[in-house]
């Protein structure tokens, strides 16, 4: 809008002036200086106030000022709007008749003087037959304020109120009287600031009547400020003040559009005040006048906001202008053409506000086209046609303003976070057949156009031709007058201005253009409209191209060049026309890099190719001479390469060690006839041991080539980089150690269209996954440096595809030929453990003994880890052979069910030598399983960087060697029992201490019983023990003493080996020991029951192994087997059973009831003697009865039945003998076999003997205490029966035997 | 009187990867040569088919905010300038089917576009009058494209992750004759008011 007179677009608001108050800047409406001095002084007389309370209410009212406000109708809440503006003292008022120009004779009549700014006015610029101006606008918007608002002081202090009162009245007076002279209308309001809180509300309130009634003031124009108001308080007040004046401006200006609707009615057009002389001397016709009615009517409904009336005056007035009476008939060559143009722009300018006010946004697109077509019509027909620079101009122009009114509106629905691009059209044309462009779009779209329309205006002038560039007074006078008509310079220069010869400074088309196109591009950002706005961005780019701004060319695009989301979419042609136009710039400004890295990029086929290009990257810097000399790094994905690459690896998988053949493909998509790229060096980033490789040019390389097609297929062999990285890698030689780097050199020429590939042998170090990364392409020349690093990714069209010749290809199946998976070096170190058991004991001292042999070809520095692991695990220690190893360290670490040895240094072992490993574990109590694992981690001395692992499981049982059950047999004990009654053997023994041994044995005085243990061992190991040695160890408590003797030989033992002392025990054997065990009681007193812990001990060894038979002989084990708890001394009578053969013996049991007749013994031998002794531990008198059943197995003699009393603590024996008669019925066998064979055996009699408690009538079980007796399955006592002497010696002799 | 009818000028077809598959051109009407001849140029019409691009990540950011818009038709896109708008669809894979349409791109008697221009006075007087668009009728261009689409995607050569890689960016143009007479028969077919191509 800035190309329109100032104000002649602006929305039209009220002016407010306010006078009485000093201010910082008065107001200067800058009248024109015709008629300044013609112009009315309004001036009041009393000084200006300077109260802080004067400045506080007119800096809210200015604060209130609307000329900023967004013209649409949707602020609610504002109830007025008002332009105000501050004269301290005085201001000027346009006069409001226009004098008699001079050197005019007053005509007979008095002349009719009209306002300087209508047309019937000489002096006005529109005399005689304007329409209308800029000027008369600026009158009602700048000139004549609406309302006049006073400020005075209201004193309070009783003595000079009323002189004060009557100052105010005065000057208020006065002014009024200068407003009316002056003949305008503006509504005079006062505001009274009094100075201090009234004594009372009727006095002010006369007061006030008074001054209002002398005044002749309006009720509503008069105001009262009382002093000390709060801030909001006086906000408040002015508020309503405000709202106020503004229904008194509206009446003004409803006023006003009364009287030009009036003047309208008349319908007859008036007659200037001197009729004129100069030019056709034709007058405003009656249609003009019209046009100026509907146009004031319109303007003064403005002011109003009554925008529906303002725009029905307005187009109204379009109309009238546009028609067949006015428009038509002003000829093209007049000035008062392009004004009436002027006013058809205004006109329609101030419509299409009043449509967007009102929120009909299609009718203002619509609205705008229609003006714009309209115009184009009227300037083909009539003026100068569209298809030259001036129309384009105004085109662009005419867009602005949209844009411009478009802002102004703020338009909800426009605000950027709404990210709408165009506005639904109105529910009234909703159905119709709308243009697109219609449906209003946001202000980005609009600048666009006028950037456009910009460009063409430049093109149309530049088409012009030189002639008609000459300023008019080089031309001839004929060509001026043909040019005249040719060109339309409706507000635009003149062709040799707009478009000047001899390179004068014409008009900055890309200027304006840029302009444009920035700001568009910034609406277009706001909305998110990213791509569009590059759009713009590359056709400013042009602009500035075009004046050379290369600057900012490069600035602008750079960035875009850089994200260009274009080039990854896949717009190349986009891509490439920004690139070419910022490679221009870039040469231009210096910038080499960008340069290189462009023309590197514009290599590739995928763009078009340009003719007269040379298409070297070589030469791109022709003409530049960058110091120092520019290095480029290109990262993936910043271009589109021009280069298609794969790396593919010959296998899926290999060992650590071994190599496998790697192919590298380079193929080129550059155009075609481009120079040939000689690549400087390829370097392939492998992910894995090998870090990378490193194929420097070489022309004349020596590798084999073969060469097909397009295709060039060479073997490269590869250097192991320990001193190429040195060299390469000066500064970092510690990370040279670790990472391999291969070397290797090659003719790296690609020429266009040409694929290279490399076949290289890349040796695999450590496992896991050695994976092709990336490559990075070098290019070095002179003038730059150039690297471009790629990453090998599955869509580049060389992938998959392996290269068996330069002919022939095929097709790589695996999912990713880019990677191979290294398998870890296949161990040659063996562990071995020659001396191997199946089992191992408990209570053995483990000690094992691996043998770790070196099979490689070269020594191996090798460490070792132990781990044993299972319940219970115990340390252990490793010994290891030629080595001197600290106790800490060769000492495992046990920790949750593990024991672990770490990190053990076996130091070098030579190749085919081999090192023996001793782990020492000691003596375990439980059987249990270990599980043992040695690690054998090390690495050759000629490869350091590949680590070898080698692992043996080993299984370590340990078992028990032995088990064993028990039995405890009760035995008669041959002493007598001390008896209960015989004080003096009690204290008689006690008495006597003699020695210490003797003491002990004889401070027991109790009873004392015999037991006979016998034990059973069984040989749980796999292989021959030797045993040496069982024996027993007893356990009670503190008052019973307790001896064990073992017997000799129990029946059925091994037979003692000579050789190692000790018997060896074969698997799964069982071996029986027996033990006579007495115990007796300290004192009589204590009958109470006692418990015996027995252990059985067994010392053991293993039996020397033959092939170890130079060792010392295997160390002696202990085992300890716990015996179940037995219990002694019950306080229960017990029947204790013994017998003996043959002529019985004098028996220390004195007591027997029927001695047996000498005379029989000597002749029967087969005579059993049966003693049956009872015991009585109680403490009571207890009686027994004893019955003896005949058999018929044998005979005997003894009491039947008889009864037996038995004093407290005193054992009683009966006796009898037996003579078995039923063993020469059946034949005699072994006794073992015929043990369960029957009641009654040959050899075995069972005498049916009862023994009754009398008094509990309980029966007591007999026990047999001796050898040669058992009990059978009822609980009876089996008595064995010795066989014949003369039928069976031998057995004679065993049996004897075996009773010793 | 001769009118101004709308008439295609572009027939863009774009990825997933808001890659350029397709793009036809059709020349329209330029009464000052009373020759056809594209109003843009190609490198032109590339960039407003990109600039379209814009629109559909707002609209489908929109429309997935207020959960509405299935349908995929996203109708007037823009009007870059009077003459020259795009409408859009976008098929529930992501392709993007885009019509530029020139409002001014061909000529007809004014008596014939007496039936198009709904009475409209002021256009009426006016040489150069444009009949509108009204909302939908470009549904029956893309449904054609849509058919046309779909054959291209029964052909059991074409392999569309070739064209739009499911990761990545770019892809391949598509080069199928028959789709590329299907795009140009549609877009010469069309005038306001044919329902069916």
């Amino acid at each position: 809008m800035d190309e329109y007179p100032t104000g002649s677009l602006d929305q039209n608001i009220p002016l407010l002036l306010t006078l009485g108050t000093s201010a910082r800047s008065t107001y200067d409406p800058k009248l024109s200086p015709a008629l300044k001095d013609q112009a009315i002084l309004i001036r009041s007389e009393l000084p200006a106030l300077d109260t802080v309370q004067a400045h506080a209410l007119l800096s809210y009212v200015e604060n209130r000022d609307a000329s900023f406000l967004p013209a649409n109708g949707r602020d609610g809440a504002r109830r007025y709007r008002f332009r105000v503006k501050t004269a301290e003292r005085s201001f000027l008022l346009p006069p409001r008749r226009a004098r008699l120009p001079d050197g005019i004779e007053a005509s007979p009549l008095p002349a009719v003087l009209h306002s300087p700014y209508s047309p019937l006015s000489p002096v006005s610029p529109l005399y005689p037959d304007g329409l209308m101006d800029t000027q008369w606008i600026l009158k009602h918007q700048d000139f004549i304020p609406s309302v006049l608002l006073c400020f005075y002081d209201l004193v309070s202090e009783p003595s000079l109120a009323t002189l004060c009162d009557n100052k105010i009245k005065t000057d208020v007076n006065n002014l009024r009287g200068l407003l009316s002279q002056s003949g305008y209308r503006t509504r005079l309001a006062v505001v009274l600031l009094s100075d201090q809180a009234l004594p009372s509300v009727d006095g002010v309130q006369e007061r006030l009547e008074n001054i209002r009634r002398v005044c002749g003031l309006d009720p509503k124009a008069l105001f009262l400020v009382p002093p000390n108001e709060s801030q909001e308080e006086l906000e408040r007040m002015a508020e309503n003040m405000l709202t106020t004046l503004y229904g008194v401006a509206v009446e003004y200006f409803r006023d006003l559009g009364r009287h030009s609707r009036k003047k309208r009615g008349r319908n007859m057009a008036p007659q200037p005040t001197v009729p004129p002389t100069s030019g056709t001397s034709q007058t405003l016709s009656l249609a003009g006048w019209n046009v100026r009615y509907d146009f004031k009517s319109a303007m003064f409904a403005e002011y109003r906001l009554e925008m529906d009336n303002a725009l029905r005056s307005f187009e109204q007035a379009y109309e009238n202008l546009l028609g067949v009476e006015l428009f038509e008939t002003i000829p093209s060559w007049s000035p008062r053409w392009n004004d009436a143009r002027f006013l058809a722009d205004v006109i329609a300018v101030r419509c299409l506000r009043c449509l967007l006010w009102n929120g009909q946004h299609s009718a203002a697109a619509r609205r705008w086209q229609a003006h714009r077509d309209r115009v184009a019509e009227f300037v083909d027909r009539r003026g100068r046609g569209t298809n030259n620079y001036g129309w384009e101009a105004w085109e662009a122009r005419w867009a602005t303003v949209m844009a411009n009114l478009i802002e102004k509106a703020e338009i909800s629905d426009f605000a950027p976070s709404t990210l709408r691009i165009y506005l639904q059209p109105e529910k009234n044309v909703m159905g119709e057949r709308l243009q697109p462009w219609e449906l209003l779009h946001h202000p980005g779209y609009w600048y666009h156009l006028a950037a456009k329309h910009l460009c063409a205006r430049r093109d149309l002038a530049h088409a012009m031709s030189e002639d008609d560039r000459m300023p008019p007074s080089f031309s001839p006078a004929s060509h001026v007058a043909s040019t005249a008509f040719t060109y339309d310079t409706y507000m635009c220069p003149q062709p040799h201005e707009e478009y000047p010869i001899n390179s004068v400074q014409g008009v900055d088309h890309s200027h304006k253009i840029i302009e444009c196109l920035m700001r568009a591009r910034s609406e277009f950002l706001k909305r998110q409209q990213l791509r569009f706005a590059a759009e713009l961005s590359l056709e400013c780019a042009r602009e500035l191209t075009l004046a050379k701004s290369w600057r900012n060319v490069v600035e602008l695009l750079r960035s875009l060049w850089q994200d260009l989301s274009f080039r990854a979419e896949g717009w190349l042609t986009i891509a490439e026309d920004l690139s070419w136009a910022l490679r221009s710039a870039a040469t231009v400004v210096g910038d080499a890099s960008l340069v290189i890295a462009i023309d590197w990029e514009l290599l590739s086929r995928s763009f078009t190719r340009r003719t007269n290009w040379h298409y070297d990257i070589t030469r791109s810097l022709e003409g530049m001479a960058p110091q120092p000399r520019p290095k480029v790094c290109i990262k993936d994905g910043q271009l589109l390469p021009f280069v298609a690459t794969s790396f593919s690896f010959g296998d899926e998988e290999g060992k650590a060690g071994q190599s496998t053949l790697g192919q590298l493909v380079i193929k080129s998509n550059a155009h075609q006839g481009s120079a040939p790229i000689t690549l400087s060096n390829i370097e392939v980033k492998l992910g894995g041991s090998v870090s990378r490789i490193v194929l420097k040019h070489e022309a004349a390389s020596k590798t084999t080539q073969h060469k097909h097609g397009a295709v060039k297929l060479s073997a490269v062999p590869l250097l192991d980089g320990a001193e190429g990285a040195e060299k390469a890698e000066p500064g970092h030689p510690d990370k040279a150690d670790r990472k391999v780097t291969l070397h290797g050199a090659a003719d790296l020429t690609l020429l266009p269209g040409q694929t290279l590939v490399f076949v290289m042998e890349i040796p695999l170090r450590e496992p896991g996954e050695t994976r092709a990364v990336s490559l990075t392409l070098g290019v070095e020349s002179d003038a730059f440096e150039l690297e471009h690093s790629l990453n090998f990714g599955e869509g580049s069209g060389v992938a998959n595809i392996w290269y068996i010749s330069a002919s022939a290809t095929k097709r790589i199946a695996r999912a990713s030929p880019n990677s191979v998976r290294v398998l870890p070096r296949p161990p040659k170190m063996k562990i071995k453990n020659p001396s191997w058991r199946e089992q191992y004991y408990t209570d053995e001292p483990i000690e094992l003994e691996f043998d770790l042999i070196n099979e490689e070809v070269v020594e191996a520095i090798a460490k070792l880890d132990v781990d044993l692991f299972g319940e219970d695990t115990p340390a252990f220690s490793a010994e290891i052979d030629g080595h001197d190893v600290d106790e800490s360290s060769s000492t495992s670490i046990v920790e949750n069910d593990e024991s672990r040895l770490q990190g053990v240094s076996l130091g070098s072992i030579e190749s085919s030598h081999s090192l023996t490993v001793r782990l020492r574990l000691p003596p375990i109590q439980r059987s249990s399983r270990y599980d043992l694992t040695l690690r054998v981690a090390y690495h050759l001395s000629t490869d350091i960087g590949t680590p070898i692992m080698q692992t043996a499981v080993f299984q370590l049982n340990i078992v028990n060697p032995f088990e064993a059950n028990y039995e405890l047999l009760p035995r008669v004990h041959p002493d007598p029992w001390p008896s209960l009654f015989d004080y003096e053997g009690v204290a008689d023994v006690s008495g006597d201490n003699d020695g210490a041994v003797a003491s002990s044995h004889l401070t027991h005085k109790g009873l004392s019983q015999a037991w006979y243990l016998i034990t059973r061992y069984a040989s749980f190991a796999s292989e021959d023990l030797r045993v040496m040695d069982v024996d027993i160890r007893l356990q009670t408590a503190r008052t019973v003493r307790c001896f064990a003797s073992k017997r000799d030989t129990a029946p059925g033992s091994p037979p003692e080996d000579a050789g190692g002392g000790g018997r060896v025990m074969l698997p799964n054997t069982i071996v029986e020991a027996g033990f006579d065990i007495i115990a007796q009681k300290s004192t009589l007193d204590d009958r109470s029951p006692a418990t015996l812990d027995v252990s059985l001990v067994i010392k053991w060894s293993r039996c020397p192994n033959p092939s170890s038979a130079s060792r010392n002989s295997p160390p002696i084990n202990t085992t300890i087997l716990l015996v179940p708890r037995f219990s002694l001394f019950g306080t229960e009578p017990r029947v204790l059973a013994t017998v003996s053969y043959g002529l019985p013996t004098p028996v220390a049991v004195k007591v027997s009831p029927s001695p047996v007749p000498p005379s029989l013994l000597p002749r029967q031998p087969q005579l059993i003697i049966l003693h049956v002794v009872i015991e009585n531990a109680s403490n009571h008198f207890l009686t027994f009865g004893l019955a003896m059943e005949p058999s018929e197995d044998f005979a005997f003699s003894g009491p039947k039945q008889t009864t037996l009393h038995l004093l407290p603590v005193s054992r009683r024996s009966v006796t009898y003998r037996l003579l078995p008669l039923g063993n020469k019925a059946l034949p005699p066998s072994t006794p073992t076999t015929n043990v369960f064979g029957g009641a009654v055996l040959s050899n075995w009699i069972k005498p049916s003997l009862v023994v009754r408690d009398k008094y509990f009538q309980k029966v007591l079980r007999v026990i047999p205490a001796a050898d040669g007796m058992k009990l059978d399955k009822d609980g009876g006592v089996l008595l064995w029966v010795p066989p014949d002497v003369e039928e069976d010696p031998e057995e004679e002799d065993e049996s004897s035997s075996e009773e010793e | 009187m001769a009118t101004a009818i709308p008439s295609i000028a572009c027939l863009g077809v774009i990825g997933r990867n808001n890659n350029p598959l397709h793009v036809a051109l059709f020349p329209s009407f330029d009464p000052a040569t009373n020759s056809f001849a594209p109003v843009r140029t190609p490198l032109q019409f590339s960039l407003l088919l990109s600039s379209t691009l814009d629109i559909f990540e707002l609209r489908s950011r929109h429309n997935a905010a207020n959960s509405v818009g299935l349908s995929g038709d996203f109708g007037l896109l823009h009007a870059v300038d009077e003459r020259l708008a795009a409408y859009g669809f976008e098929t529930n894979t992501g392709t993007k089917f885009v019509v530029i349409v020139d409002m001014r791109g061909r000529r007809i008697d004014g008596a014939v576009a007496a039936g198009l221009v709904d009475g409209r006075g002021a256009e009426k007087r006016i040489g150069a009058a444009a009949v509108g668009l009204r909302e939908g009728e470009m549904k029956p261009v893309f449904k054609a494209m849509q058919t046309a689409y779909i054959k291209l995607l029964q052909n059991p050569f074409f392999d569309p992750d070739e064209h739009s890689p499911p990761a990545g960016l770019g892809g391949k143009k598509i080069t199928n004759k028959k789709f590329a007479d299907d795009m140009r028969r549609i877009g010469e077919n069309w005038t306001p008011g044919v329902t069916n191509l």
